[in-house]
């Protein structure tokens, strides 16, 4: 434990420094627009074909198959509204605990026309293929289920969601953001024809994401200009990002298998150690399948948000399941669907554990979290509903 | 989010929490927009809050309120705290960010509960105890 502990990883990542090192030319003398046809364009074209080689050998896809752009947000906007957008009209498929990136773009496409089906999901966050597959209509277009979620880090059974679609002919979109570079993703094994990625989820820079497109799937651009990606998204490079996010990925294919067995120990030690010193705790998300450093707990009659302060001055950054804004507190939209009663859901604290994280960082976290619980319960009145 | 030094010295170091025995008063405040409770005991000397405890379920910033509410009542006439603002208990941690007054004004609305309860004790018909 070196001063702070970072808790959390699925909100963003330090910057690899091997990434960084591979960086630095494209901010200096690499500077070049790709675009150009002069020796400086063509150095700039060079990083960004590098780092597609990097990513399409991680995912094992042709290069022409990968689009980037400027984050995970606009990977799911381009994937779902790109499909929209081909067939004009249609039904969609999605689960009610996607990233807010595929819910509110569906929300838009149902004010324009389209129609949305928002599965339910079990106590484990699962989504139930059965229900995928009752779900389709003969006007279904796109089918639309995150691999992993940020919040509880359930991981969806995406292959035998994507049988279903592929047997019905029906696209299938993976918002694959918490997954990629963390667990694997076998696009042609799982049926998937539209994968979101990004970078900062795995100690890439900020700002710059993919998606994966399967040939041969329909789409129409969302953002109009120049011809870049193949005039699937328009905008000039963002070479030094890109570049970073390939060298990441290229990391990733070497740490990622390791990392996760270390992260999986290290998160279940953790939760054995709340579990064993706390009392009125409990696990969301699945108990196993499960992102390997993701722990999501909620604390009865607590509301979380004094442990994150509390954590917080203790050196230790974790998030908040619910949110406050202006006085109003929304339990995890993510909890509530997956049926937890509210007076836990108030108190859900997530803690995303990564490749810097030690076994000291544990220790410290179960050396100050147990009493700081205790003194914040020790406040409350004793039965709050 | 940015706390005041004050705030944060009451999150971590409330005074005067816990319940109360047989308190002159008692009074609660709910806020419905985030399920915040907090609940103030007083004890009345003379017409004066002689003790003042504190329980509260909530955020950071409405336990700092309510201890810092706890300090801001203690020595004030009860009728005093029947006018009690959010704005005094915001004063009393330096100040909320916007989206936090919610702090201020549960503790300011369960302290002033608080005052009316031991004045509808006080005028209460003989049998109620009372501390005068």
């Amino acid at each position: 434990m070196n001063g702070r502990v970072y808790l959390d990883h699925n909100a963003s990542t330090q910057v690899h420094p091997e990434v960084v090192a591979a960086m630095l030319p494209y901010f200096g003398e690499r500077f070049g627009n790709p675009s150009s046809v002069h020796s400086f364009g063509r150095e700039a074209r060079e990083g960004v074909e590098i780092a597609r080689e990097q990513i399409t050998n991680f995912l094992r896809v042709s290069k022409d198959e990968v689009v980037f752009t400027s984050g995970g947000t606009e990977s799911d906007n381009l994937a779902i509204k790109g499909v929209a957008g081909a067939r004009g009209a249609g039904h969609i498929i999605t689960s009610p605990i996607e990233h807010h990136a595929v819910l509110r773009t569906c929300q838009v496409l149902e004010t324009q026309g389209f129609a949305v089906t928002y599965l339910p999901v079990d106590g484990d966050g699962l989504v139930n293929p059965d229900d995928v597959r009752r779900a389709i209509r003969p006007d279904t277009i796109l089918i639309t289920i995150m691999h992993a979620n940020s919040e509880v880090g359930t991981i969806q059974p995406v292959d035998t969601i994507g049988a279903v679609a592929r047997e019905r002919g029906i696209p299938f979109h993976v918002d694959g953001v918490q997954t990629f570079g963390k667990v694997p993703i076998d696009l042609d094994g799982f049926g998937i024809d539209l994968l979101s990625f990004s970078s900062h989820k795995i100690y890439g820079p900020k700002g710059v994401a993919g998606l994966y497109i399967r040939k041969g799937t329909k789409m129409v651009s969302v953002q109009h200009g120049g011809e870049h990606e193949r005039r699937r998204r328009a905008g000039t490079e963002n070479v030094p990002g890109i570049v970073g996010f390939g060298k990441a990925a290229e990391l990733r294919a070497r740490e990622m298998e390791a990392e996760a067995t270390r992260l999986t120990a290290l998160r279940n030690r953790l939760w054995d150690g709340i579990s064993a010193r706390v009392a009125d705790v409990r696990l969301n998300g699945h108990p196993t399948r499960r992102l390997p450093g993701t722990l999501n707990l909620c604390f009865r009659h607590v509301e979380s948000e004094s442990i994150v302060l509390g954590l917080d001055l203790k050196g230790v950054a974790v998030s908040a399941g619910s949110a406050c804004t202006s006085g109003n507190v929304e339990p995890s939209y993510v909890l509530v669907a997956m049926g937890v009663p509210l007076d836990w859901a108030m108190g859900s604290v997530r803690a995303t554990l990564g490749r810097l994280n030690t076994d000291a960082d544990i220790d410290y976290v179960l050396e100050v979290l147990p009493p700081l619980v205790e003194r914040i319960r020790s406040l409350s009145p004793a039965a709050v509903s | 989010m940015n706390y005041s030094e004050t705030l944060i010295d009451h999150f971590r170091n409330p005074r005067n929490a816990g319940m109360m025995r047989d308190p002159d008063g008692i009074g609660e405040e709910t806020f419905d927009g985030c399920g915040d409770l907090a609940r103030f005991y007083l004890k009345v000397v003379d017409g004066r809050v002689a003790d003042v405890r504190f329980q509260t379920y909530g955020c950071g910033p409405t336990i700092a309120a309510s201890s810092a509410g706890t300090e801001l009542a203690t020595g004030r006439s009860v009728s005093d705290l029947l006018t009690l603002s959010e704005r005094d208990v915001a004063a009393a941690v330096d100040g909320l960010p916007a989206e936090r007054l919610h702090a201020a004004q549960v503790v300011a609305g369960a302290i002033r509960a608080a005052a009316r309860d031991f004045l509808s004790r006080r005028s209460a018909p003989s049998g109620m105890k009372q501390h005068v």
